[in-house]
């Protein structure tokens, strides 16, 4: 069962890399992790400087009492956001899996998510819920929601952060199986383009068992419903 | 009303009084440099006649960003937010962010359009008379906004009452909505100002409550807090019962 779940992460792997980018797959994922906090103090006059600029060109006046330090705490504040750059789920995983013979499904649901879409730099957020079925291993439950969170922490787009997640999560447990379904607002079309107030979006991953049989599944997309 | 055309300031003119001689936002923060060229009484609004507490006057004339200025700023602004990307670590050049930056740009300017607009010409010609002086609402208004302190959104309902006095205002016009950098405070104050201003009613109450992602997707990060400001002009200050009754009918 976990070798199928290799196979698909490996398939997914391989065609991300056609689909994406051709030669800069591998030089992306290098940029995933190639900012390292110690970095970010000294990216910040630069950060801070382009803000500066984007509110001068935006007509405002930089010398005014509210603006003042906008484009530090701006720069400070986008740095946040993206913090997940910073991080790999190794860093976060090693010490909190663990040998149980529990071969039931695990949800995690309702798990607040904020991300950037990379095409407009403006917020998405909603809930992720997590399900997946051990294989021997089970891992500690808040560390599902801090793979959310370093996937989310970067200029995303919905498709890929489900998909990132799942293969995350399968790469560091092997599991039977893994579900993500991701149901989120985005701002891009809330605040401006199209501005649908009410609008979701939804996205979902399933490997393993989950994709291969209808009930498991059923049974996932049934326990994390909205109740 | 000629005031409207005379009070244009291009971006280049921005630009020169860049030590703050601008009139943005409610504050006025020195003299202003005219241009030479462009239809303009001479020295109608010159600047001894503008001081701090003529805030509310100069509040009026704002219009700095034209839809001209807008498409000479981009480039600046796309690479601006070029600058952003590099410095957060990510490849400018990968596929899904070769756009963004203009993107984001333009994005930016849609969320602070209000800058090129002022709230005056959007209310003047929706002014109706009509003998009706009994309580107006139009509530659960949806409003975005950008926090001025962070440059990330804010976002929430905005419920505006008022008081007709012989002058009533189109309704879409009360909800059409200003997208500035703005306090909140600041915002639920301009409206209940902008209103007072055109229709002379007997009393104004804004209330506006929102969610602010600063709070929520950074810092303290309090996912359900809402903050909430309201300004009550006019009788909707004095008479305790006006206000009882709009507070009571904007609740749902």
């Amino acid at each position: 069962m976990s070798t199928k779940v290799g196979d698909i992460v490996e398939e997914f792997h391989s065609n991300n890399g056609d689909r994406i980018t051709d030669k800069m797959s591998t030089v992306h994922r290098h940029h995933e992790t190639s900012r390292k906090e110690s970095e970010d103090e000294s990216r910040l006059p630069a950060l801070e400087a382009a803000y500066t600029d984007i509110l001068r060109h935006l007509g405002e006046d930089t010398d005014r009492e509210g603006l003042l330090r906008t484009p530090l705490r701006a720069a400070k504040a986008i740095q946040f956001l993206t913090k997940g750059y910073h991080e790999t789920i190794d860093d976060i995983l090693n010490n909190a899996i663990f040998d149980e013979d529990h071969d039931e499904m695990v949800i995690v649901k309702d798990i607040d998510m904020f991300s950037l879409c990379e095409h407009h730099m403006v917020p998405f957020f909603g809930k992720v819920h997590i399900g997946y079925i051990p294989n021997k291993k089970v891992v500690g439950l808040s560390k599902l929601a801090r793979i959310v969170e370093i996937f989310s922490r970067r200029l995303q787009v919905q498709e890929r952060l489900t998909k990132q997640i799942a293969t995350g999560i399968s790469e560091a447990l092997q599991p039977k199986g893994v579900a993500v379904v991701i149901e989120a607002a985005h701002m891009c079309m809330v605040m401006r383009g199209v501005q649908k107030m009410n609008s979701r979006t939804v996205t979902s991953a399933m490997l393993g068992v989950y994709l291969e049989d209808p009930k498991t599944r059923e049974e996932f997309l049934y326990l994390s419903r909205r109740t | 009303m000629d005031r409207s055309k005379q009070n244009k300031y291009s971006s280049n003119e921005k630009n020169d009084n860049g030590d703050g001689g601008s009139v943005l936002n409610g504050h006025f923060d020195g003299m202003v440099k005219r241009a030479a060229g462009g239809p303009q009484a001479p020295g109608a609004e010159s600047a001894p006649h503008r001081s701090t507490s003529a805030v509310m006057e100069s509040w009026k004339e704002e219009r700095t960003r034209s839809l001209e200025d807008n498409e000479m700023s981009l480039p600046s602004l796309a690479a601006a937010y070029t600058t952003i990307l590099r410095g957060l670590g990510e490849n400018p050049q990968r596929q899904g962010l070769l756009k963004t930056p203009w993107r984001a740009a333009t994005a930016m300017q849609f969320f602070t359009k209000g800058y090129q607009e002022k709230i005056i010409d959007v209310l003047n010609d929706a002014i109706f008379d009509e003998d009706h002086d009994e309580m107006v609402i139009v509530k659960d208004i949806d409003m975005f906004s950008m926090c001025e302190h962070h440059l990330v959104p804010i976002f929430g309902r905005v419920h505006i009452g008022y008081l007709p006095n012989k002058r009533v205002l189109g309704l879409s016009k009360l909800a059409r909505q200003v997208h500035l950098l703005y306090f909140q405070e600041r915002l639920t104050k301009q409206i209940a100002v902008a209103i007072t201003e055109a229709l002379q009613p007997t009393g104004v109450g804004v209330v506006i409550e929102a969610t602010h992602m600063c709070m929520v997707m950074r810092g303290v990060q309090k996912m359900n807090s809402k903050t909430v400001t309201s300004t009550m002009l006019g009788n909707f200050r004095e008479d305790p019962k006006t206000r009882d009754e709009f507070l009571r009918l904007i609740k749902s």
